[in-house]
């Protein structure tokens, strides 16, 4: 579970967007003017011709979806794009859809609506959760909102491992806002890059489909789902940077990266069987760092990759198979780790190497201790319960939320051995009294007056018993922050 | 005309008082030029400022701010009462106390014929708040210039954790406020009573406010004196105690009002940790002797205690926890900062800082090992490699790195016959390989 980065690892690379560069569209338009107006103008207009007639159907694939998050003061609505997955309503989200900050019973009254179609009609949805290996989001549309869906997989192409080549014509669907009625608009590019990140990925010219939407090749065969948080680099020239200042600029409503139907399809299928997408497995290594080539050619690693292993986290299943810090992974089921650019794309492989299996699963991995090498057999686990399973409870006179202690609190805060005991702030609001008694959000609180918190139940039993007593005038928390305890008294009355 | 004579009433004295003791202290007053070097590119630069500072001996001993002289320093130009120039040394300094001590180059001023006065210092102890108070010393480098306030405050709390320089201050003294004029290069000067007797030494201000500036105490000064003329340093102990004020708490822990010190949290693997103590218990007594901490301004004598202890001292502490009360035996260790060695490493481009164990404890580092990445020079093969500001070292070609003088060695090494080096770093926990190339 720790082991695990961010799902859109790649957020902040650079992609070469090289017309885009140096070909500006108009100036594009000016050139195929002056070279044959009626020829280029001819097959464009048979091109165009077949894509509006592809279209309709296809459009009939992508859904806009609406949820709201309620919190301890707000409900705040969010709004993704999703792709029809089967004949039953199922509709998978992007990973970036949901924040992982919030637990599953927060996302409430999950409305569903169809491009251009007046916002005052939708569907209701159930949220079926996150997968643990694509961290994709699952809702299942209301029976009597499925007509005129059509799942993905009616538009497979016909050879299934096929990818689109480079200079090839993809286009998509990209979805205007709720007060434009979700108006689909279409969108085109060329492929100007295939690469693996470690999902192959096709990189556009130009901007090719909303992400978590499909595009599709000229014969209207699914190519892929467009990924967002792709971004360009750019130099921002101002008053304030003279010599200007690199920045990196994201789109959040087009994507010219699509992540590739052959790795897509296949888990379409994963429907989670539960919210928090259990099973899920962990190895229990943390901090997994790639070796750079420099490196890797001082350890005599070349023509590989490799990854050193920062941290074993106590009764993992890596430490139970006697994984050590300091490893360094060579080889997964005794094939060496592939080679990716960027050299930390591979952290994400391991990642999906370990995601992709189930409890009781074996991984063997080859690393690199000092200079021997050492062949383990790591039995998977399931992994332990995560912040957004532990139970919660907002205590609304206080001013407080708490929550569970679970494993990877104690990992953050440095536990070692890992205790679970205490309960975190999950919430603090403004100006209440435990907020002005000096509690922040996150601190580890351990004891309340002077007595030591043993479960969660526990807690929340002494904390009920505190708001409700209209006599008392304070009571006293023991909490932690970084290291560090510090004795708070808050005031009630 | 009632408070025309009141002036006169009170200007008077004090004309009278200043011909003597005050003529003396002016005596007394140095301007101080520092040349300093700094490590944070990557590489050794040299920085320069002004202060001030005060001599205390006839043979040349002058006190000023730990954070205008310090190890850091490379020349310290004394400039006297007769705008002589005379070079001086550091003979130590403590930064908690903000107090460093200079020997002038008597040899040089013995040959030139230099003469000057020696203050004496004052009891801070009897000050009162309204008493009148001068400073004197080099504010943005106008040498020689005496300003006038009152005290504030005899006795104010603040502790600076990164206060100078990023050493802690302030943790064991309580500070003279005053609203006599202090600005930048006034630190280091006295803080004087009519008589001319150093009551404090001017160490900083609010920028921007009005008049908001503090000293140390001469009683803090008079004690850091003697342990700096005797060792060149001041080692104190430490049991990782870390107080807050009681307050209010006593009805909560059912104390008698003025009894105990809250014990805010104990730092992991401190002796009072290893003693079983821990956050929310009450410090009753040490060794016997009962413990007030009921406002912030009793906690730096409590600290002050408990630094006084000899290294390596048993010390028993009575501590209530819930009902109960009992008796824990501490071991004392030495106070060390979490700012460690520095040096420059040029040959990589690198400047480093040892890892002290209170940097490691702050950070929740496993242990002490390695040294800190405090800057890197473009270009060179740190920063080619990828090191960055913040990295811990741990490891260099495997070896573990225990000692500033073993990344020196090996620095120097590279330097003399250039080949790859196989570094070892942590960030943030990750740990990371780096290759230095020639």
């Amino acid at each position: 579970m720790m082991s695990r980065l961010p799902r859109f690892v790649f957020s902040f690379l650079s992609l070469p967007r090289l017309g885009a560069r140096f070909l500006p569209r108009g100036h594009a338009a000016f050139l195929v003017l002056s070279v044959g107006v009626l020829v280029v103008a001819g097959s464009a207009a048979r091109a165009e011709a077949a894509v509006a007639d592809l279209w309709p159907e296809r459009l009939k694939t992508v859904v806009a979806v609406e949820y709201t998050t309620e919190t301890e003061l707000e409900r705040r609505p969010a709004i993704s794009f999703g792709v029809v997955a089967d004949d039953e309503g199922l509709v998978v989200l992007p990973g970036a859809a949901v924040s992982q900050r919030f637990s599953p019973d927060q996302l409430q009254d999950w409305r569903v609506y169809r491009p251009g179609q007046s916002a005052t009609e939708y569907s209701t949805a159930e949220y079926l959760g996150r997968d643990a290996f694509t961290g994709w989001h699952f809702i299942r549309i209301a029976e009597s909102g499925r007509a005129g869906l059509r799942p993905i997989t009616d538009f497979l192409a016909a050879d299934p491992a096929r990818e689109p080549q480079m200079t090839e014509e993809i286009w998509g669907i990209g979805l205007r806002k709720k007060d434009e009625n979700f108006l689909p608009y279409f969108l085109q590019g060329r492929v100007s890059l295939v690469q693996a990140l470690p999902m192959r990925t096709a990189i556009a010219l130009t901007d090719v489909a909303a992400p978590g939407l499909p595009a599709f090749n000229a014969a209207g065969e699914f190519v892929g789902l467009a990924a967002g948080g792709f971004g360009e680099s750019y130099i921002m020239l101002s008053n304030r940077f003279r010599g200007g200042q690199p920045i990196v600029l994201i789109n959040g409503d087009e994507s010219a990266a699509v992540q590739l139907a052959p790795e897509i399809v296949p888990y379409l299928e994963r429907v989670p069987a539960n919210v928090f997408g259990r099973p899920m497995v962990w190895l229990g290594a943390n901090g997994v760092e790639p070796l750079d080539p420099e490196v890797a050619k001082f350890l005599n690693l070349e023509g590989q990759a490799a990854l050193v292993i920062s941290e074993v986290l106590e009764a993992s299943p890596a430490a139970a198979a006697g994984l050590q810090p300091r490893d360094i992974l060579l080889a997964i089921d005794g094939r060496p780790l592939p080679t990716f650019k960027p050299d930390r794309v591979v952290a994400a492989y391991l990642d999906r190497e370990i995601d992709r299996r189930q409890p009781g699963d074996t991984l063997n991995l080859t690393v690199l201790r000092g200079s021997a090498r050492v062949n383990l057999a790591v039995t998977l686990t399931e992994a332990p319960k995560t912040p957004i399973e532990a139970e919660r409870h907002y205590f609304e006179k206080l001013g407080l939320t708490v929550r569970e202690f679970v494993f990877a609190d104690g990992v953050n805060r440095r536990q070692t051995p890992i205790r679970l005991r205490g309960v975190v702030a999950h919430f603090v609001k403004a100006n209440t009294p435990v907020a002005t008694a000096g509690l922040q959000l996150d601190d580890w609180i351990l004891e309340i007056d002077g007595q030591p918190i043993k479960t969660f139940a526990d807690a929340v039993e002494r904390l009920t018993a505190i708001e409700a007593d209209a006599a008392r005038n304070e009571f006293v928390l023991l909490a932690s922050r970084g290291g560090e305890t510090s004795v708070m008294r808050v005031k009630l009355r | 005309m009632l408070w025309l004579l009141w002036a006169v009433a009170l200007g008077v004295p004090a004309q009278a008082a200043m011909s003597r003791g005050f003529e003396r202290l002016l005596e007394a007053v140095v301007r101080i030029d520092v040349r300093e070097v700094a490590y944070e590119d990557g590489a050794q630069r040299f920085t320069s400022g002004v202060g001030s500072g005060v001599i205390v001996s006839d043979n040349g001993l002058i006190l000023t701010n730990a954070h205008v002289a310090s190890p850091r320093s490379v020349e310290l130009s004394v400039t006297l009462a007769s705008l002589e120039q005379v070079r001086a040394t550091l003979i130590g300094w403590d930064h908690w106390t903000d107090l460093a001590l200079l020997q002038l180059d008597m040899a040089d001023a013995k040959r030139r014929g230099l003469a000057f006065t020696y203050a004496r210092l004052g009891e801070s102890e009897k000050l009162f708040a309204g008493q009148t108070v001068y400073a004197v010393g080099t504010p943005h480098g106008l040498t020689r210039t005496v300003t006038r306030g009152i005290i504030s405050n005899p006795r104010r709390y603040f502790a600076d954790n990164t206060g100078v320089r990023g050493y802690e201050t302030g943790a064991f003294n309580t500070w003279l406020q005053t609203d006599a004029a202090i600005n930048p290069g006034n630190s280091g000067g006295p803080l004087v009573t009519e008589d001319g007797r150093v009551v404090g030494i001017n160490s900083r201000g609010y920028l921007g406010a009005d008049n908001l500036a503090f000293a140390i105490p001469a009683s803090t000064a008079r004690e850091v004196l003697a342990k700096l003329t005797a060792e060149g340093r001041v080692t104190r102990s430490y049991l990782g105690i870390v107080p807050g004020a009681l307050r209010d708490l006593e009805g909560f822990y059912q104390l008698a009002l003025n009894t105990g010190m809250l014990i805010n949290s104990v730092d992991p693997g401190s002796p009072a940790a290893a003693a079983g103590l821990r956050g929310g218990d009450i410090l009753l007594a040490i060794d016997g002797v009962a413990v007030d901490g009921r406002f912030p301004e009793q906690l730096p004598p409590i600290q002050h205690r408990i630094a006084s202890y000899p290294l390596g001292a048993a010390v028993t502490l009575r501590v209530k926890r819930g009902e109960a009360s009992f008796d824990a035996t501490a071991t004392t260790e030495e106070l060390v900062s979490r700012v460690g060695e520095e040096a420059s490493l040029p040959a990589w481009g690198l400047s480093v800082r040892k890892v002290s164990r209170t940097y490691a404890r702050e950070n929740q580092l496993p242990d002490a090992e390695g040294v800190l990445v405090i800057g890197v020079q473009r270009g060179f093969p740190a920063q080619v490699a990828g090191l960055s500001r913040g990295d811990v070292i741990t490891t260099i070609n495997r070896e573990p790195v225990t000692t500033l003088d073993a990344v020196k060695a090996a620095a120097t090494a590279y330097a003399a016959a250039p080949q790859s080096v196989l570094i070892e770093a942590r960030r943030n926990y990750r740990v990371s390989l780096y290759v230095l190339k020639p």
